[in-house]
């Protein structure tokens, strides 16, 4: 692997269906993840669409995938940055498994093209949005980051 | 086997998450290992299992020792049965109240073995580590489903 692909594991305090409503459902998105939200109905074939505050949609594509709560593949590609756009559909896939108190998260985004600058930017973003996850999820309280998502790392 | 690197966001401040890492009785509430040293550049630090047996599980070399900021060390099998690998702790104010640490384990390329153990570990290790700060709670988290690492 040379920057095609991002892995991201964390271990969060919290039952395996919380942690897969917070990363499927808009409300709890956007408590967590710089105001930014996604619409689908995360069924297999559905569309699936990323917004942030300041721009818009910045990412869509389609569910490979969907076995809730467990296991989400979308086909996502970046649609406001022209080189992260130009490089085409990437893959992400997120797994839950429940350990004891614990649900553990797997985020793996892949891509078909050697040092991606799409896997680049969103190995900056997925550990602040996971982080932000896990505080929103374990105290209630989400990083409030004036820096934006969109203008930082993330996508 | 490329290096390994995981980022987290805490809210805490760079202080607690160098006291986290380089402080014995800190490191056992969610590391249930420790690791013990004198934290001077040259000076040997152990990785030991948190219970009495005491047994040293890692050692090395501090590298670089910056409190609060920077930490560099070797990461040694005590049978030397493999070329060393290194370790660096950066730890930066992020946001107002919100701490970035950044793990980097690289030179692993002599130690397939480790790579695999070290990808595991961190992910529980720094997990915990955030619980604690945050909440003041933790896992044993070698005894929770899944793999030691």
């Amino acid at each position: 692997m040379s920057g095609n692909s991002f892995i991201y594991v964390t271990y969060i305090r919290a039952a395996q269906q919380k942690v897969w409503d917070a990363l499927t459902k808009p409300e709890f998105q956007k408590q967590y993840w710089f105001g930014g939200h996604q619409e689908s109905t995360w069924r297999k074939g559905a569309e699936w669409k990323m917004f942030m505050p300041q721009h818009g949609l910045t990412d869509s594509g389609e569910i490979l995938e969907s076995d809730p709560p467990n296991r989400v593949v979308i086909k996502w590609r970046n649609e406001f940055r022209p080189n992260l756009k130009a490089e085409g559909y990437a893959r992400c896939v997120m797994e839950l498994t429940q350990e004891d108190d614990l649900t553990k998260l797997t985020v793996t985004h892949t891509i078909d093209k050697e040092n991606s600058e799409f896997i680049q930017a969103v190995s900056g973003g997925w550990p602040r949005i996971l982080s932000s996850l896990q505080s929103y999820l374990e105290t209630g309280r989400a990083h409030g980051d004036t820096r934006s998502v969109s203008e930082g790392a993330h996508t | 086997m490329s290096d390994y690197v995981y980022v987290t966001y805490i809210y805490t401040t760079p202080q607690k998450v160098w006291d986290a890492i380089t402080k014995p009785e800190f490191a056992r509430r969610y590391w249930v290992h420790c690791n013990v040293s004198d934290w001077k550049p040259g000076s040997r630090w152990e990785h030991r299992h948190g219970d009495d047996s005491g047994k040293v599980l890692i050692d090395g070399t501090v590298v670089e020792s910056d409190p609060p900021r920077r930490l560099v060390i070797t990461w040694t099998r005590p049978d030397k049965s493999k070329t060393p690998s290194r370790v660096t702790f950066d730890i930066a104010d992020y946001a107002p109240g919100l701490t970035c640490l950044t793990v980097t384990h690289d030179q692993l390329e002599h130690d397939d073995a480790m790579a695999a153990s070290i990808s595991g570990g961190w992910p529980k290790v720094l997990s915990n580590l955030k619980s604690l700060l945050e909440t003041g709670k933790t896992e044993n988290i070698w005894l929770t489903k899944g793999k030691e690492g």
